[in-house]
């Protein structure tokens, strides 16, 4: 909890509202002739930091850091409400920034309009931003050698607009933005390929490290959890000045797309448009050695030489034979059971080596630490599951497989983030037979029960109405297992006129709610409605 | 009693100070102008206020309803607005030349502005024996102290402020010594601050020293041409002082002996406009009483003349506008069921008006926005004023504005014109702002009325909205281009995978070059249609694809600029008949010819009862319907201008269905009857880049560019590095015509210009290492150029640097955008060097989206690569390619300029 003009500028556009315009209102009247307007800025920052908005016109707008009496006054008033109020109660608005925002030579990719990119989400009101932290760019040379300077560049810009940060720590690579994995690892990659998730045919997904090499000392002579490990170690010592005052959070990558799940989509399909449920990946050295122990130890020796043979492909409809038949499927018979069991064990543990390395390293800073989960839709209305169970998700109609994730986190104190929050059932394609509300509803439910707090993120950007709509009734209808949601991602499109605006009416749906029944579609008003003595008014931690 | 209501004791003001203006991303125009001089209010206003003010004295009930609401009431609101127009302000030009000090052969010419700024005259001459009308410097002697030589055909001298009975006046004397050689004076009137030009119907002012230059129609100080020129400037007031005229002329200008004859004094004035943005404010307090269960209203403004509440009052959160139960204050008038209208009461003082409004408790807020006449309305930054009623009533509010309602009922109430306008002027100028602003004032608004009582300041959350809406637009437009994924490069992608080339108005097929057919002396010969008929296969074996032809039709200027009657294609370059044969014989020789198009303004043919010229002629017999209402010279009936006035000439409405129609129709007609393949569009600032769109989406040319020149940004006399602003209109101008036209890169020019003028070859790189003008954001839509009749030929407004031409023209003809060749070039020593570089371009396929690399921008020298297959530098300093995966031949090479190939 932090107590400060920061958190409650953080907090909401009311809020923001609060200080920058009763401070505009109150300069207003002083005598200042030059009519500078004084936004009060982080007063925990203890800086007296100005800047000048570049601005065309040809009086710049000045803003300052306030420290007078009055504003004081303010901040203790604030800091006295929020203290009193439970954490729970409203949701944070983060907005994450490019994936590329720290170039692969360590410089900010377009600077100039990260910058006045955050000064417009600062006077949005939105709460804070997230950083992709690569390691490929972050340790991009040599094992051991750190290179925190673009980063750091980022972090400090977010600091003086007084703006909180959420860190995303990624061990993956991104295809999409060409951020590769750190170049030494690619090079022990070419020489053992087994370090990589393996599919059937014996194809290498090279996004991220296979959680079987975890605890091998692959990485010359170290084990990758030991890297990750000195990794976070270093960049909790060089971030140490902003733990806790500007980042807030900070969520370890668990896999591909830093993701809890096996990279079973090998071939990146374009979203809700793959027929196919994704293939096994546990093909690689380790994992068969791994897997042919477990049967012998299990009893069944027969059953480890392999993952299931009547898996389908990646383009083929999982439910029409084999392995994920709807009736009378090999996932129900006591092999799939033992496969699945072993299969999604793996993940299980993998994500627990990592999350509680991640609670262990950063227990001695003030900040929350997450972990993000998939959610995978598709294919979740056939009884097996089988996109979630690719995926090492032993999620069936007759089990539930998140109890188990989230018990993880819960044992670790972790947060989850989860994606997908606005996607609704009707715009998914029949043939894939998705549901992602369900599914959010399944995992919600679970995380109510572990005691979970949950982060959202969207899955896409595509601006309209129905999709922020989405968001909104799962921000504001989950009876607060939602507390920070992070909008994906900054960019040209973001501050398109096509989408800003609609953003823009996101937030102040998000704000008051009440008044949104009048944009909304006649239909979608029951969300707002259902919620009993809401406080709409979000506050912060 | 009714007086105390109004005294100042409740009349609370906060004194506001005033929040800077930020001028976002493009000048976006104040949304409403006023565009008439303002009335004086008439005796017969006066009369009836007073009426007013007896009625409240002597209805005793009203009078004691008013005590009771004095002692028991206290403000629950008070607020001063700040209101803000662009006003236009008509001052004069004075040009008087006399004889100084009784001196025969010492005369004055002295120029005197009667307008307020700041101002330079921009000055030059011309000497005795000169051919053509290129200015030079004048002989020092004549010189006023302060003078600034630009280059070596100006002067610009700052005129002196004359205070003359407190107007503000100044003014600039110059000497001349009548032995001196100089045959004329030219000068055009600049306003420092904002940089716009003053000029002497749309040219130079020419004050002859000699009789043989008197029948130039610019000249000033004769009568001659006045009688044929139709809403020109000068004929709003021209007292001329100078009765005779030249009478002898024919004179062979080389002789001395010229100047025999006695020079003679004149005076006359010309009548300037100038746009100023005036300021007022208002200011509206609320008072609730209890007792009467009643709220007091009271506005008071120092706005002159009538002023009008266009009122209504809002019963609940949403801000539909309702009409609230009688009584109305006096002087209210229903206006269609929607709102009322109040005449607000003059001050005693006449320094403005005020007027209080009665209304029932309950009442949400009350709205109005103001009518100062016909055409001039004011609203609280382009939203409604919202005066919010005491929330005591009403303990918890939430002013909910279901935005789309208030949209219409401002639509419905407020006169088409403006409505339509102000959306128009809107996406003139950034088709991106105001969709975002609208948003966020919804949303700024409705935390603030939550906030209401606390934080009160609008212009507040005006300036904070408009902050994010600028850090929003620029972080979009630098993502946009440094993106990968803009939609230019999408298309760029996509074009380069297909084979044959897609065709699209705003490049032609990409590999275009550019040739002007013509300058600005062109029409002299009254048949350079012919003349240039015989140049066609040269100008193809030159390497050109496009011509750009002169405008075609009847006009009031020989140059065509000022068209009338736009059917009548028999202009002085020669009649429609020759105009066909050419451009049957360009076809032939594989040029497509494009069309010099004026479609932002027109010269009328008649009077209308007013004497004013605004109806027109010919086949398109518009009247004053399809003249913009905002030019006062010309009694349009139109709507406002979507775009800037071109002051000389009666400027077309297009958002008049009809007039669009008709020249929807004539575009056709134009590419049928004469064959043109595409269109130059003259002043395209004028309007709307979606009419625009429209018309080329209806004409389907084949390669369109409009001309969208407006001034460069300077900071202390130099121009500066950075000038996305002026790329950024230009680009914004090109997006609103949805690409369908590319637009000449001004940015370009003018960078060059520096960059040549002062050895500055940093310059020609931007920020992001990119080519600094249009070519450097959108390379496929700029038509770049280095000269054309307006800024060379002999009008020399704005003249490249002299001798560096070639740089100039291998740095265009070597990069990406569509090249112009300007005729005055091709037919001059350069030609073989243009020849030459055009053949480099052709050959390694550079064309209108080719990239460029640039490898070096340093003081001295500029060096890039394009497509991997040139490398060009100009500049006196080194630069040599160096040799790797390519090996580079010198090409060509020219004073301070080389171009390598790729072997």
């Amino acid at each position: 909890m932090e107590i400060s003009v920061i958190g409650s500028s953080q907090v909401n556009l009311g809020r923001v509202n609060d200080v920058g315009f009763s401070n505009f209102s109150r300069n207003l009247n002083s005598k200042n002739p030059t009519a500078k307007n004084i936004i009060s800025k982080g007063s925990n920052l203890g800086q007296n930091q100005s800047f000048v908005w570049p601005s065309k016109s040809a009086v710049g707008f000045i803003v300052r850091a306030c420290a007078s009496a009055q504003n004081q006054a303010v901040v203790s008033e604030k800091a006295s409400r929020i203290s009193r109020t439970k954490p729970n109660d409203g949701v944070k608005l983060y907005v994450g920034l490019p994936i590329d925002t720290v170039s692969n030579s360590n410089t900010i990719n377009h600077a100039r309009a990260i910058a006045a990119g955050l000064k417009a989400l600062k006077l949005l009101g939105v709460d804070g931003v997230e950083l992709p932290v690569w390691w490929g760019v972050a340790e991009k040379d040599a094992h051991g050698k750190y290179d925190w300077t673009g980063h750091l560049a980022v972090v400090e810009m977010v600091q003086k607009l007084g703006l909180k940060l959420h860190i995303s720590l990624c061990f993956h690579a991104s295809e999409e933005s060409k951020i590769p994995l750190p170049q030494w690892v690619s090079q022990i990659g070419e020489s053992d390929s087994s370090i990589y998730f393996t599919d059937r045919s014996g194809e290498q997904y090279k996004g991220c490290l296979s959680l079987a090499v975890d605890d091998l000392p692959v990485l010359d002579g170290k084990t990758p959890l030991e890297v990750y490990k000195e990794f976070c170690e270093n960049f909790k010592s060089s971030f140490a000045p902003f733990m806790g005052s500007t980042i807030m959070g900070l969520s370890i990558g668990l896999g591909p797309d830093g993701e809890l799940r096996y990279p079973s989509h090998h071939h990146p399909v374009k979203r809700n448009t793959h027929l196919g449920a994704g293939e096994f990946q546990c093909y690689n050295k380790n994992m068969l050695n791994n897997l042919k122990h477990h049967a012998d130890t299990s009893g069944n020796p027969l059953w480890g030489l392999g993952g299931p043979h009547d898996a389908p492909g990646y383009d083929q409809s999982p439910i029409s034979g084999g392995f994920f038949n709807e009736n009378g499927g090999s996932w129900e018979t006591p092999y799939g059971d033992f496969f699945l069991s072993w299969y999604s064990s793996q993940l299980l543990k993998h994500g627990d080596r990592l999350l509680s390395l991640a609670a262990s390293t950063f227990e001695d800073v003030p900040i929350t630490i997450s972990g993000k989960i998939p959610l995978i839709h598709s294919w979740y209305k056939a009884r097996s599951h089988p996109s979630e169970l690719t995926a090492g998700i032993y999620n069936t109609v007759n089990r539930d497989g998140y109890d188990s994730i989230l018990e993880i986190f819960a044992k670790n104190s972790c947060k989850v983030i989860l994606p997908g929050l606005d996607l609704s059932d009707e715009d998914q394609p029949t043939e894939s037979r998705a549901s992602p509300e369900f599914l959010l509803a399944q995992i919600t439910s679970s995380c109510r029960k572990h005691g979970v707090e949950v982060s959202g993120q969207n899955s896409s950007i595509s601006g309209d109405l129905r999709g922020f709509e989405q968001i909104k009734k799962n921000l504001l209808g989950e009876n607060g297992v939602v507390d920070l949601f992070t909008y994906q991602r900054m960019g040209a499109y973001f501050f398109s006129p096509e989408h800003l605006p609609s953003f823009t009416r996101f937030v102040r749906g998000l704000n008051q709610p009440d008044q949104s029944l009048d944009d909304l579609p006649v239909g979608n008003q029951e969300s707002v409605e259902a919620l009993p003595d809401k406080n709409l008014q979000m506050q912060t931690t | 009693m009714a007086t105390v209501t109004m005294g100042p004791l409740f009349h609370h003001r906060t004194s506001l100070k005033p929040i800077p203006k930020f001028q976002l991303i493009s000048t976006k125009p104040p949304p409403f102008h006023l565009n008439c001089t303002l009335t004086p209010s008439s005796p017969f206003n006066g009369a009836i206020f007073s009426r007013y003010f007896k009625a409240s004295k002597a209805v005793s009930s009203t009078g004691a309803a008013v005590v009771e609401t004095l002692e028991s009431s206290n403000v629950t609101f008070s607020e001063n607005f700040k209101l803000e127009r662009a006003q236009k302000v008509e001052g004069k030009i004075t040009v008087r030349f006399d004889c100084g000090k009784n001196d025969e052969n010492c005369w004055r010419l002295t120029v005197g502005c009667g307008l307020p700024g700041k101002w330079i005259l921009h000055w030059g001459v011309n000497y005795i024996g000169d051919v053509g009308s290129e200015w030079d410097q004048p002989p020092l002697d004549m010189r006023p102290s302060g003078s600034i030589p630009i280059k070596d055909y100006a002067l610009e001298t700052p005129f002196q402020r004359k205070s003359a009975g407190g107007e503000a006046f100044s003014e600039i004397m110059i000497e001349i010594k009548s032995k001196s050689s100089v045959a004329a004076i030219n000068f055009v009137l600049k306003d420092a601050e904002s940089g716009n030009w003053y000029q002497h119907r749309g040219r130079d002012f020419k004050v002859p020293l000699i009789d043989s230059l008197q029948d130039d129609d610019n000249v000033v100080g004769t009568i001659n041409g006045l009688s044929t020129w139709p809403g020109a400037v000068g004929q709003l007031s021209n007292k001329l002082l100078k009765p005779e005229a030249a009478e002898s002329k024919g004179e062979d200008i080389g002789k001395l002996n010229l100047r025999s004859r006695p020079l003679q004094g004149f005076y006359e004035e010309h009548s300037v406009f100038k746009e100023i943005v005036a300021f007022n404010s208002l200011s509206v307090s609320v008072r609730h009483c209890q007792e009467k269960a009643k709220n007091v209203l009271y506005i008071e403004t120092d706005l002159l003349g009538d002023v009008v509440v266009h009122w209504g009052v809002c019963k609940d959160e949403s801000r539909n506008w309702e009409i609230p139960a009688e009584p109305y204050p006096p002087e209210t008038t229903v206006f269609r069921n929607k709102a009322l209208r109040t005449l607000l009461q003059q001050k005693t003082e006449g320094d403005g008006s005020c007027g209080s409004f009665t209304l029932d408790e309950g009442l949400f807020a009350f709205v109005f926005v103001l009518k100062l006449n016909e055409n001039t309305w004011l609203n609280c930054k382009g939203n409604d004023f919202y005066i919010p009623f005491s929330t005591s009533v009403v303990p918890h509010r939430h002013s909910g504005p279901t935005h789309s309602e208030v949209k219409e009922e401002h639509e419905e109430f407020s006169s088409p014109v403006i409505s339509t306008d102000a959306s128009k002027t809107n996406q003139a100028d950034s088709a991106y702002t105001d969709e975002i602003i609208n948003e966020i004032r919804n949303l700024v608004s409705d935390i603030s009325s939550e906030k209401s009582r606390k934080t009160k300041s609008k212009e507040a959350q005006e300036s904070i909205l408009q902050e994010i809406e600028k850090l929003a637009a620029e972080a979009y437009s630098i993502f946009r281009s440094s993106q990968p994924t803009s939609p230019e490069t999408d298309v760029l992608e996509e074009e380069a995978l297909q084979a044959p080339l897609k065709i699209s108005s705003g490049t032609g097929s990409g590999f275009e070059i550019l040739c002007q057919g013509f300058n600005w002396e062109s029409h002299k010969s009254g048949k350079w249609y012919m003349e240039l008929q015989e140049k066609a296969s040269k100008l193809s074996s030159l390497g050109f694809t496009v011509i750009w032809l002169p405008p075609p039709t009847d006009s009031v200027s020989p140059e065509g600029y000022m068209p009338r009657d736009l059917y009548n294609l028999n202009s002085r370059y020669g009649n429609i008949d020759q105009l066909k044969v050419l451009v049957k014989r360009l076809h032939e020789v594989g040029i497509m010819v494009l069309g010099d198009v004026v479609l932002n303004h027109r010269c009328a043919q008649y009077k209308n009862q007013n004497g004013v010229w605004n109806i027109f002629g010919g086949r398109l017999n518009w009247d004053d319907r399809a003249v913009v209402a905002d030019d006062p010279h010309f009694q349009g009936k139109g709507n406002k201008s979507s775009g800037d006035n071109f002051h000389a000439a009666p400027n077309i409405d297009h958002s008049q269905e009809f007039v669009r129609k008709d020249i929807r129709e004539w575009l056709l007609w134009l590419r049928e009857e004469i064959g043109y393949d595409g269109w130059r569009l003259d002043f395209v600032r004028g309007f709307w880049g979606g009419y625009v769109k429209e018309y080329m989406d209806s004409s389907e040319p084949y390669f369109a560019m409009g001309e969208y020149w407006d001034s460069l940004s300077y900071r202390y006399g130099e121009m500066e590095h950075n000038q996305d602003a002026h790329r950024q209109r230009i680009f914004d101008w090109i997006n609103a015509t949805n690409g369908t036209a590319g637009a000449f890169d001004v940015t370009t020019k003018g960078i060059l210009h520096s960059t040549l003028e002062r050895c500055e070859y940093w310059r020609l790189s931007d920020e992001k290492g990119k080519p600094p003008g249009v070519m450097g954001w959108w390379p496929s839509r700029a038509v770049t150029f280095i000269e054309n009749h307006d800024t060379g030929s002999t009008q020399g407004h704005w003249r490249f640097p002299s001798g560096k031409e070639m740089q100039g023209y291998a740095y265009i003809l070597s990069h990406p955008g569509t090249p112009s060749v300007f005729y005055d070039h091709i037919f001059s020593g350069y030609q073989s060097e243009i020849s030459a570089l055009i053949s480099i371009r052709k050959r390694n396929k550079i064309q209108c989206r080719s990239t460029v690399r640039i490898v070096k921008a340093e003081r001295d020298v500029y060096a890039a690569i394009i497509d991997d297959k040139l490398t060009m530098k100009i500049g006196p300093g080194q630069y040599e390619p160096s040799n790797g995966p390519q090996n580079w031949s010198l090409a060509i090479e020219g004073r301070d300029y080389k171009i390598w190939e790729a072997s």
